[in-house]
């Protein structure tokens, strides 16, 4: 399973925003080896979500370099799945079809098509759903199903941003399991975003903490406790500690002008 | 199909109310809905009964209606009428259709509206009546002539409607086909003419509206036969009963085919509303 690394190389990105500029990322460096769980933590508009769309290939015109196995990234892949923040389902399609949406490139013939979406439907526990419109289920069900459809076609890269936030504590322990076991069993490179600090620490091999204003890394923990990982962990816990320890520091900095360069 | 485990709706205490409910609510709209008509036929009666209005001008409603079922038996009703629909279905088919594709591709390629759409914008805003004496000189009275004003006047919303949906497609669909690696027929076939079907249905329900009412104004100006021939007949002939009766024969056929198109309508549109 050759997933790739991602190196991360001085990226910028800038929007317009009521024809000002705005500083999304400024010169993040990050290097994400293959095979390794990286999640990032920080505050609401730091540009997680913006690092994780560049890195699937959705922004353009950034500077900056993004490179996916040595080769820079110049528009989506289908070795690179994205979790996105919202569901995102097709409203027309049923819960069943829209995870096959995942499938629609793969080469796969028509009895696995049926197959892996019966077992990704199983996975995220919505078996019983299939033949459900997506107005039918709750936020939390839409995203489940949003990330079936991510998974089916097990893209060496998965990039997921904060799937689970909109679920109950029970399903979210048991996905973050399941997550962690596809993980682990196939090899794949996982790139987290999450608000939930004891989820970056029970999943990621480093926590990366981002600051905003403008965005950019403020510090990375190396998560070494060994796996499977129990939360209640002494090691862990110590390391949640630091990492709500880096947050607040950021917190009370004073933010910096948002002019570019 | 498996035993889906739905939300359950409400309990069943709430169930004879909730079968009721819809239906008589639809009653209600409906007596509202007619309270107009009724009061005007009211003042009709009055007024001819009363003679505020001479008869010659304004017949009596049973006079009226009377005329109608004469028409009616010796199915001289019924033969302008299956010729005004033969008019408009060729009309719309064909405006509709080529509406269609016209929107399809302006939706798509921004080059194609950059060319058309100032042209197309230009022609609209001309009314269909004041195309028909140009046309007159192209294509005589006859057939084609009618066909062609109800094909323009229903490929107007057509076009309008089919583009602006298919611009409309949510940004954040799209970039899901573009994780997914769409070719640009998977996003056309999977995404854009599905996330399209309920503003098209809104074209082509503009498009037989403004189609049928283009038929009238076509056969008032140029046809022996026909719905609207037989306004201007009566007309010219003082029977204003028969005049009347196309009036209102007319209205009745544009409501019913608004009202279900509008109900078709309605059921595409229910999984917008959580879109
Ligand atoms: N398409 C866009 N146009 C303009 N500004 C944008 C756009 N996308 C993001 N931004 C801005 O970039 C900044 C970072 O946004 P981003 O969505 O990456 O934040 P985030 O860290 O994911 O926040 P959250 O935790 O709330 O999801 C924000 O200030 C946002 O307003
Ligand atoms: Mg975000």
């Amino acid at each position: 399973m050759a997933s790739g690394q991602i190196d991360i190389r001085g990226v910028s990105k800038t929007f317009q925003v009521d024809g000002r500029p705005l500083v999304a990322l400024e010169r993040v460096d990050l290097d994400i080896s293959a095979g390794a769980f990286i999640t990032i933590v920080g505050a609401s508009g730091c540009g997680k979500s913006t690092l994780l769309r560049m890195i699937a290939g959705l922004e353009r015109n950034h500077r900056g370099e993004i490179r996916h196995g040595g080769q820079v990234i110049a528009g989506p892949s289908l070795e690179r799945g994205l979790v996105f923040q919202e569901p995102r389902l097709f409203p027309w399609l049923t819960v069943a079809q829209n995870v096959a949406l995942g499938l629609e490139n793969a080469k796969v013939s028509g009895e696995t098509r049926r197959r892996l979406v019966a077992e990704h439907l199983a996975l995220v526990g919505l078996t019983g759903f299939a033949q459900a419109y997506p107005r039918q289920l709750s936020g939390g069900m839409a995203q489940r199903a949003a990330i079936a459809r991510a998974l089916v076609n097990r893209p060496g890269i998965l990039l997921l941003d904060e799937p689970f936030g909109a679920l109950d504590a029970m399903t979210r322990a048991h996905l973050q399991g399941e997550l962690q076991r596809i993980w682990a069993h196939e090899g794949i490179t996982a790139v987290l975003v999450t608000h939930d600090v004891d989820e970056a620490v029970l999943l990621g091999d480093q926590v990366v903490v981002m600051a905003p204003r403008p965005g950019r890394i403020a510090e990375i923990f190396p998560i070494d406790a060994p796996r499977p990982r129990d939360r209640k962990d002494e090691d862990l816990i110590r390391l949640r500690n630091a990492v709500l320890e880096a947050l607040d520091a950021i917190k009370d900095e004073a933010p910096r002008s948002a002019v570019p360069h | 199909m498996t035993a889906i485990d739905l939300p359950r709706p409400a309990p069943a205490r709430a169930l004879p109310f909730r079968l009721l409910a819809p239906a008589a609510a639809g009653l209600r709209d409906f007596a509202i809905a007619l309270a107009l008509p009724a009061l005007i036929l009211l003042l009709w009666s009055l007024g001819s009964a009363y003679q505020m209005v001479p008869q010659q001008i304004l017949p009596p409603p049973a006079y009226v209606f009377e005329n109608f079922r004469d028409m009616l038996a010796s199915g001289e009703l019924l033969q302008h009428a299956g010729i005004s629909a033969v008019r408009v279905a060729g009309g719309f088919a064909l405006g509709a259709s080529l509406g269609l594709l016209l929107g399809i591709a302006m939706g798509l390629s921004e080059a194609i509206d950059d060319y058309v759409r100032p042209l197309f914008t230009a022609i609209a805003q001309v009314p269909t009546l004041g195309w028909i004496p140009l046309l007159m000189l192209f294509l005589g009275i006859g057939e084609a002539l009618k066909i062609v004003i109800i094909a323009k006047a229903a490929l107007v919303p057509m076009v309008l409607n089919t583009s602006a949906g298919i611009r409309g497609v949510p940004a954040s669909y799209m970039e899901v086909a573009e994780v997914f690696g769409f070719s640009r027929w998977q996003k056309l076939r999977r995404l854009i003419l599905p996330a399209a079907v309920p503003p098209i249905f809104t074209g082509i329900r503009y498009s037989l509206t403004k189609a049928w009412t283009a038929l009238v104004a076509v056969e008032l100006l140029a046809s022996a036969e026909g719905l609207g021939y037989l306004l201007v007949w009566g007309r010219q002939m003082f029977w204003l009963d028969t005049m009347i009766v196309a009036m209102v024969i007319i209205g009745v056929v544009g409501f019913a085919m608004d009202k279900i198109l509008a109900l078709g309508e309605a059921r595409l549109q229910s999984w917008r509303i959580d879109a």
